[in-house]
């Protein structure tokens, strides 16, 4: 009760343990434990092509929840990202296919139209007083008839691999036969990581999300982070669309449907609260993992592919069930 | 009309200036008269008490102060120098730094990112984590507090230690005047005695404090000098050594005319409700009260005291976790509102806006909201003609002021919102009200009605038990006033009480403090200052 | 903050005392763009004016008519019921949402398919069974939501997982269009009528009547009241006595019903039950809850009406129909998506703007 007051040291959470969350270390010792289940339990998982296979299928998820994360740590949520990833696949393969760009430059104009998106959701959440689940469910519908009429009706098949280093083929194979996409996304889950964890700015998403009006007393520029954090998102999202257009091939109408509640399901799992005021990054490339160990281990175990799902949703009550638990149990005392 | 002394503050050299300086301030909030022409002086380096009862105008002296809300009238100088009134940054910037009761903090981050959040000490915007920590150590050294807690998130904290915490904030800018509303509320002794340790430090550095406390005892432990605030007044200003908590609180009441005092007799009788030794842990304790049908029983407490929580326990809905109800002579459990809905107990919350009252909805709806089985046909379809007579009805006999039973309750004032709340409760009439701070933020006129109603559901042989910290109102209404103090109850006073013997008693009026305070019920001991 | 919403009846009621005209335009132009109900009729009656006139003037592909408006309510009934569903959650309070209206229909919708599909049970008992699946499934969410403290948007988001998977499972997959779920089909068969231009079956024997029981238990029954309550404020609602988890529960466990309504209808009208009948393109839960917001329904709970969901509904369902005949091939079905999206956000936009003038909080 007292604890402020006494000298003796206190029996809290030591300053190194913080570095990483409780629910990360859990997630870190399920994944490991599926994982070595999973190479007793079948032949094929721990493989390298099995590995890089499932790295390289939840890499979009991961980058996209890695700027979805900020977003919901300010107590917002964008449920647009599909849409907005659609927007900027179709642009993406036009612009290799038919304008023949270069890489950089598909990655740039992906970027760029990625932020320019993103912006749209920030600024209409912050200077227009909307509630972010509005705002997003509008854009969602906006950008899915957007990147429609640059379908011009008809699939964009035979798009070339220029993006081919973020693809899942051959050319997308980096260190230690990683793919690229996976190691983009650590890179910036590391990077987001220092910047939430060290920045000044990346704290006061936290504030914000802890309590806004409080915030805005301390002399934190509320809306300019909040437009932040959805840029943020956008930005990602436009890396992820050329993970997605990497290997080339077909990008179809339909595309990015559901993305969504893919990238919510991971950062949720990945400990980071709806309600905003806690999450981190690492929680959400874990998540992502987890959500994509189990779908290999469903494929590799013979079991109906649909089950998938069923497991995801069973995981996301666990998640969060734990964490609710726990803050019953900080708040009893 | 003050009677501030001439002589400068009690441990200021006779020729410094004051810090602050407030002349003639002024300030109405519609037809109500908040402050009238006060005169404050602070000097360097000392601890400055400002006390008075609810409504004296204590806080709106506090909010003009840190810029929160612009005087009508008078000036303000900070080191002889004229501050501009009604901008928080130019007080901030001026050196004025507050601490409010609730504490400002930001669950999720550290207690060193708290102590610094929107102006964190950084390079190339990376937060100084080395830095602000060593700051913060070293300030929590420098507060008698566990440095150790400097990396805890403060959502681990107790609320208690988050006030330290909000303190050692305000500390932190580095403030010139520092003005802390109410910070013992919720503090244990132990932690009173750190919080002292640290203002007295920073005094020692010429910080000057405004001290504002509802605990009297605390003043002669701290404060340097006292000011008291009456009805918008200043009616006194001096060393707090010259003043016994008696003097205090005699200064505090005034000789009012105690108006519209009730004679009433109530019949002995069983009680219709009793509680013995009920308790709730580190809320209050062995609490014993009794009150009769047609009775009217008061606790009455300071911030922090329990009282409020003993009334929510009887209610159920923080339920004590020890000790005993009865109601009307048979033992009953109180786990939830349905349970003490069903003996007939009904409670009026404190906090009309939060707990209290729907606000875009109409008047037949708040009211009719607790009654929906007796407004219905056949339990499942809302009688709407009953529910709008019985609005209506209740427009009239209570006298709220509006236009009809659908007008929408966000759109009358809190007098006539407080009514409707109260007018759920009477429905049925209750046998037995509980009412919690019922005239709060009410305007004369309903307050008087307010009594006049609480009166009339005695006469009419409900039991009745008033949480309130109005004095007056206590005073007015109670057949019996139950003093509560650190969670026990510490005394009890008859009808005819003066309200200077009250008040000490639940301040804590002894000269060694606070900690020989509980457990006394007698009224003999009361006084003695 | 979201309080103020029904204000202007109360402006009305003050002043009865003649007024100039312009002031009294004035205010009925503040009455309809404050009162959404009022909004969404001026702007129904517009679309519907603006695009007979555009039939009649031959810009669009077909007559715009009474016959061609009411065939297109064919879509109107599950989108209508699940923005009711949204509705009532929603208004409900503490963040209520319910992304898996749209499983819970596929999953429901199998049920009925194998109790008459495959089991070849009558229609009348298995169709109240799959209503009782879709309310059992809703309790599910109920019961995470009210009384284990999930967030709504993390509850439902699993579940919306989990009853999709386990429709998917159920039959492997493939959907059951045998026989006599064939014949269902002339459940939803256009109805032959007098004076009115033919409707859709669907139409008189299952949305009617749902939206009437909605409307009753909302404003009618003791039950809207507590909804109402707990949405509003569930602190005073706990201090007036009310069960506020319960009332909450069973908002959910009615989402569920009206979600097993849909699935009925659903495999009536494709005369097959699909597995992902609810999860095909954007899914229904968000359009659904499009429609219930845009009905006026607060976010934050406590507010919205019956009236405002089904005239959202019928006002985007034959904004749709219009849209569908002024542009040719797939064209329409995006320009839809543009009015959706433009006409939420707008309102929401207009909503908070009319919010801040009368000096609303937020």
């Amino acid at each position: 009760m007292t604890g402020l007051v006494q000298t003796v040291p206190l029996r809290r959470r030591r300053p190194i343990a913080r570095a990483v969350e409780g629910q990360e270390l859990a997630l870190v010792v399920v994944i490991a434990a599926l994982w070595l289940a999973l190479s007793f339990g079948t032949s094929t998982f721990l493989t390298g092509s099995n590995l890089r296979n499932i790295l390289f299928a939840v890499a979009a998820t991961a980058i996209i929840g890695i700027g979805m994360t900020p977003v919901i740590v300010t107590g917002g949520i964008d449920v647009s990202v599909g849409s907005m990833a659609a927007v900027v696949m179709v642009v993406v393969a036009k612009l290799v296919r038919d304008a023949g760009a270069p890489a950089p430059l598909a990655v740039l104009v992906a970027v760029a139209l990625g932020l320019a998106l993103g912006c749209v959701n920030g600024l209409l959440v912050s200077l227009g007083g909307i509630h972010p689940i509005i705002v997003t469910f509008g854009t969602l519908n906006v950008f899915r008839f957007v990147a429609l009429r640059i379908f011009e009706n008809k699939q964009v098949a035979g798009v070339p691999d220029t993006l081919g280093w973020f693809g899942g083929g051959q050319a997308g194979l980096g260190l230690l036969g990683v793919p690229h996409a996976w190691w983009l996304a650590m890179v910036l889950a590391a990077l987001t990581w220092c910047y939430m964890r060290y920045w000044a700015t990346g704290r006061h998403w936290y504030a914000i999300g802890n309590d806004a009006d409080a915030a805005r007393l301390a002399g934190i520029h509320v809306r300019q982070r909040i437009v932040s954090a959805y840029a943020l998102t956008g930005f990602f999202v436009g890396l992820a669309a050329c993970v997605l257009v990497g290997s080339g091939g077909l990008v179809q109408q339909n595309a990015g449907t559901g993305l969504e509640l893919q990238v919510i399901a991971a950062v949720v799992i990945g400990g980071t609260s709806i309600l905003g005021g806690r999450g981190t990054v690492l929680g959400t490339l874990l998540g992502a993992l987890l959500v994509g160990t189990v779908t290999s281990a469903i494929t590799l175990l013979g079991w109906p592919s649909e089950l998938t799902e069923l497991f995801i949703g069973a995981f996301i009550l666990v998640a969060v069930g734990v964490d609710l638990v726990r803050e019953r149990r900080r708040r009893a005392r | 009309m003050t009677t501030a002394d001439t002589r400068p503050g009690a441990t200021a050299s006779a020729t410094a200036p004051p810090v602050l300086r407030l002349t003639g301030i002024d300030k109405r909030y519609g037809g109500v008269h908040a402050l009238r022409g006060v005169d404050f002086e602070l000097a360097r380096g000392e601890v400055h008490a400002l006390v008075g009862e609810n409504g004296a105008g204590k806080s709106t002296l506090i909010k003009i102060v840190s810029g929160a809300e612009t005087p009508d009238a008078g000036r303000i100088e900070i080191n002889g120098e004229t501050l501009a009134t009604g901008s928080t940054t130019s007080a901030l910037g001026a050196g004025i730094a507050t601490v409010y009761q609730e504490p400002q903090l930001f669950g999720e981050l550290t207690v060193a990112e708290n102590v610094f959040i929107g102006r964190e000490r950084r390079r190339a915007g990376i937060v100084q984590r080395g830095r602000q920590h060593e700051e913060v150590v070293s300030l929590l050294e420098r507060m008698g507090l566990d440095a150790a807690v400097a990396d805890v998130r403060v959502a681990d904290l107790s609320v208690a230690e988050q006030q330290l915490v909000s303190i050692a904030k305000a500390f932190a800018s580095q403030p010139r005047i520092l003005i802390l509303d109410e910070p013992s509320a919720i503090l244990t002794d132990r932690e009173i005695e750190t919080l002292f340790a640290a203002v007295r430090g920073m005094c020692d550095s010429g910080v000057a404090v405004i001290y504002i406390s509802h605990r009297l005892d605390e003043l002669a432990q701290i404060t340097d000098r006292v000011t008291v605030l009456r009805d918008g007044q200043v009616v006194a200003s001096r060393p707090t050594r010259e003043l016994s908590v008696r003097a205090v609180a005699e200064l505090m009441v005034g000789h009012k005319l105690e108006t519209g005092q009730v004679n009433r007799t109530v019949a002995d009788a069983e009680p219709a409700l009793a509680a013995s030794g009920l308790g709730r842990q580190d809320v209050f304790a062995d609490v014993n009260l009794a009150v009769r049908p047609g009775e009217v029983v008061a606790l009455y407490g300071l911030v922090g005291s329990g009282a409020a929580s003993i009334a929510r326990a009887l209610y159920g809905i923080d339920p004590a976790d020890s000790g005993a109800v009865r109601i009307n002579g048979r033992d009953v459990a109180l786990k939830s509102p349905a349970d003490a809905v069903r003996h007939g107990i009904t409670m009026l919350p404190a906090n009309r806006k939060v707990q209290g009252v729907f606000s875009s909805k109409s008047i037949a709806f708040n009211i009719s909201s607790a009654h929906l089985r007796l407004l219905s046909r056949a339990r499942l379809w809302v009688n709407r003609g009953r529910e709008r007579s019985v609005a209506q009805d209740f427009i009239k006999r209570i006298a709220i002021k509006a236009p009809g039973p659908a007008t929408l309750v966000g759109n009358l004032s809190g007098g006539n919102q407080q009514k409707v709340v109260l007018a759920r409760q009477l429905v049925e009439r209750p046998r037995i009200l509980l009412l919690e701070e019922p005239t709060q933020g009410v305007d004369v006129g309903a307050k008087d009605e307010i009594h006049r109603i609480i009166v009339d559901l005695a006469d009419a042989g409900s039991a009745v038990l008033v949480v309130s910290s109005d004095l007056p109102e206590v005073l007015q209404l109670a057949d019996r006033v139950l003093v509560v103090r650190a969670g026990r109850i510490a005394a009890s006073f008859d009808r005819g009480a003066r309200q200077a013997d009250v008040l000490a008693a639940a301040a804590g009026d002894d000269g060694s403090g606070r900690a020989s305070a509980a457990g006394r019920d007698s009224t003999t001991e009361v006084g003695a200052a | 903050m979201t309080t103020r919403t029904a204000e202007p009846e109360q402006l009305k009621d003050d002043k009865t005392e003649p007024v100039a005209v312009g002031a009294r335009i004035a205010r009925a132009l503040r009455f309809v763009l404050s009162e959404r109900v009022a909004l969404l009729s001026v702007l129904l009656v517009i679309v519907v004016v603006w695009f007979w006139y555009l039939g009649r003037n031959d810009y669009l592909v077909a007559p715009y008519d009474a016959d061609y408006l009411a065939s297109a309510l064919e879509t109107m009934v599950p989108l209508c019921l699940l923005g009711l569903a949204e509705f009532i959650v929603i208004v409900s309070g503490r963040g209520g949402i319910d992304l898996s209206v749209g499983s819970i229909v596929s999953l429901s919708g199998m049920a009925f398919g194998f109790m008459v599909g495959q089991w070849g049970w009558p229609v009348l008992p298995a169709l109240a069974l799959t209503i009782l699946v879709g309310g059992v499934l809703g309790a599910a969410n109920g019961l995470l939501v009210a009384y284990l403290g999930f967030p709504a948007l993390i509850a439902t988001l699993a579940t919306y997982y989990a009853y999709g998977s386990l429709a998917l499972v159920s039959n492997d997959r493939a959907p059951i269009s045998t026989r006599p779920i064939q014949d269902l089909h002339s459940l939803t068969r256009p109805l032959d009528l007098p004076v009115v231009p033919d409707l859709p079956a669907q139409m008189l024997t299952f949305l009617v009547p749902c939206v009437l029981v909605v409307w009753l238990v909302i404003n009618r029954s003791t039950y809207g009241r507590k909804l109402y309550a707990i949405g509003t404020n569930d602190v005073a609602a706990r201090f007036a006595n009310l069960d506020v988890r319960q009332t909450r529960f069973r908002a959910y466990v009615a989402s569920g019903l009206l979600s097993g309504v849909v699935a009925v209808v659903t495999v009536a009208q494709f005369a097959s039950a699909r597995p992902d009948a609810g999860s095909v393109g954007n899914g229904m839960a968000l359009p659904a809850i499009t429609i219930a917001v845009l009905g006026g329904v607060a976010i934050t709970g406590g507010l919205g009406r019956v009236a405002g969901v089904v005239i959202a509904a019928l006002l985007i369902i034959w904004l749709n129909a219009g849209i569908l005949l002024a542009f040719e091939g797939s064209d329409g079905s995006q320009f839809q998506l543009l009015a959706l999206g433009a006409v939420l956000v707008l309102s929401a936009l207009l909503n908070a703007i009319t919010l801040r003038r009368r000096g609303g909080v937020r």
